[in-house]
């Protein structure tokens, strides 16, 4: 991709994004019914779940990326899984800060140990380890190696640690948009849930570029600053 | 892959003859095991809790913590006068030095291990099932399951400035499954449940240690390139 590509992409889809941020807002607040046993907390659920699938996707992303960046070693897909991972911790931090306001009007609690919650509680923390871990070396090659490894295993163990925390009675609404079923909501909720999807996706997409064309520019700079420290090795036996 | 594993043999038995003559890390480990014990005869009160009833908890996390102590340790020893650099170069495949790595580490928190739970038993009555064998079957899975990502990971953290203090940030989060199976398999049995109450649990146990060491098998070679 082509840096006045990715910057136009970014702007496009970043107004893209915004314009539907402000139609599922109007919806969320004047448009959708009220759901009628949770009542107007419930509305929340329209900024919590379409952030809680794009903190999955992005994390998909990163996996992606570091496996194929360290099994060809281009630079390119490490900036990709970084842009990502940037992104995808934003989300997370979304759905860890509205969950908890909900929970507290529609279970009474800020914190339950409740599978879905706690998978994210743990996917920030992988996300932590993942930006500390590249930001504590010496040699920056290093850091991203160590990044891509701790994104793959944190993948990994994505299954696991979700069939883990299942393991604990859940308290959680059961899911009501990804059924085998089909939803099973009413029609205007559903289409707010849906816009706030597709707006929530192209702010990331959106963010996911323009932090890729940053990191691309960072790393031309690097390489600038490093070729003007170390002349070019003088040639022996030529005559000045 | 028979070499592999004969050379992986060759690098913990190196391991693990030095910490035979220095007995450092054991003898820390072991200290630790036995103090952190002691210590949670006065961070719960007896009175409401009867540590026998959470021992299981508490002997998972006295694991972990020990066994984050001795993580911390793995790459040390090579750390002076470049042997790690003579490591790299020996002829030896790196998923070699990794397995190896995972064995002597697995071994030395084996022995912590077997030591935790006889210090609570003698602490805190807590009543040893009569077959032992399917409390060392889920402790010995457990312990390789924590030694293969704790390997990687301690890999990883001794190339970095923050060093072991970052271990348990990247190494706690993924260690969910562990406790949770691992502590509830053991409450089991020490509860005197039967063996074939826990075929699921050492099941997924058995899952995460095959994925922790396939991982690092596939992985370490990334981490300790020059």
């Amino acid at each position: 991709m082509s840096l006045g590509f990715v910057k136009w992409g970014a702007l496009v889809l970043g107004l893209a994004g915004l314009a539907l941020t402000v139609l599922f807002h109007w919806q969320v607040f004047f448009w959708v019914p009220t759901e009628a046993s949770m009542g107007i907390v419930q509305r929340i659920f329209y900024i919590h779940l379409p952030a809680a699938w794009v903190a999955f996707f992005a994390f998909g992303i990163v996996a992606i990326c570091s496996a194929v960046y360290l099994w060809l070693g281009i630079e390119k897909l490490d900036h990709a899984a970084q842009a990502a991972a940037e992104g995808g911790m934003i989300f997370t931090t979304i759905v860890l800060t509205s969950g908890p306001l909900w929970a507290k009007l529609a279970w009474g609690t800020w914190w339950t140990w409740e599978p879905r919650l706690t998978l994210t509680l743990l996917l920030w923390f992988i996300y932590l380890g993942y930006f500390m871990v590249r930001n504590s070396t010496d040699v920056p090659e290093k850091g991203k190696k160590f990044a891509a490894v701790v994104g793959i295993v944190g993948a990994l163990n994505i299954p696991l640690i979700h069939l883990s925390v299942l393991w604990f009675r859940s308290l959680h609404p059961q899911p009501v948009v990804a059924r085998t079923d089909g939803p099973q909501l009413h029609p205007d909720m559903l289409t707010t849930v849906l816009t706030a999807l597709a707006a929530w996706t192209l702010v990331f997409l959106s963010l996911y570029l323009l932090r890729y064309g940053t990191a691309r520019l960072e790393a031309a700079a690097d390489r600038a600053v490093a070729a003007t420290r170390s002349p070019a090795p003088v040639r022996e036996g030529v005559a000045p | 892959m028979k070499g592999t594993l004969v050379l992986a043999w060759v690098v913990a038995r190196k391991d693990l003859q030095v910490e035979l003559r220095t007995r450092e890390r054991l003898a820390a480990m072991g200290a630790f095991v036995v103090l952190t014990a002691l210590l949670f005869n006065y961070a719960v009160d007896r009175t409401v809790v009867h540590p026998g009833s959470i021992a299981a908890g508490l002997i998972w996390m006295t694991l972990i913590l020990a066994g984050l102590l001795g993580l911390g340790r793995t790459f040390e020893l090579e750390k002076e006068d470049g042997a790690f650099q003579g490591l790299l170069a020996a002829p030896l495949p790196r998923e070699a030095l990794y397995l190896g790595k995972v064995l002597s580490n697995a071994v030395l928190l084996a022995i912590v291990t077997a030591l935790t739970v006889l210090v609570f038993a003698f602490f805190y009555q807590v009543v040893l099932p009569r077959n032992p064998l399917p409390l060392i079957g889920v402790l010995l899975l457990g312990v390789t399951g924590f030694s293969a990502l704790g390997t990687l990971f301690s890999g990883i953290t001794a190339g970095t400035r923050m060093g072991e203090t970052l271990l348990p940030v990247l190494l706690f989060p993924l260690l969910v499954p562990l406790v949770m199976f691992g502590a509830s398999a053991t409450a089991s049995l020490l509860g005197g449940f039967p063996a074939s109450e826990i075929f699921g649990t050492l099941r997924i146990l058995g899952a995460f240690t095959l994925i922790a060491l396939a991982a690092g098998v596939t992985l370490f070679r990334f981490i300790v390139e020059e």
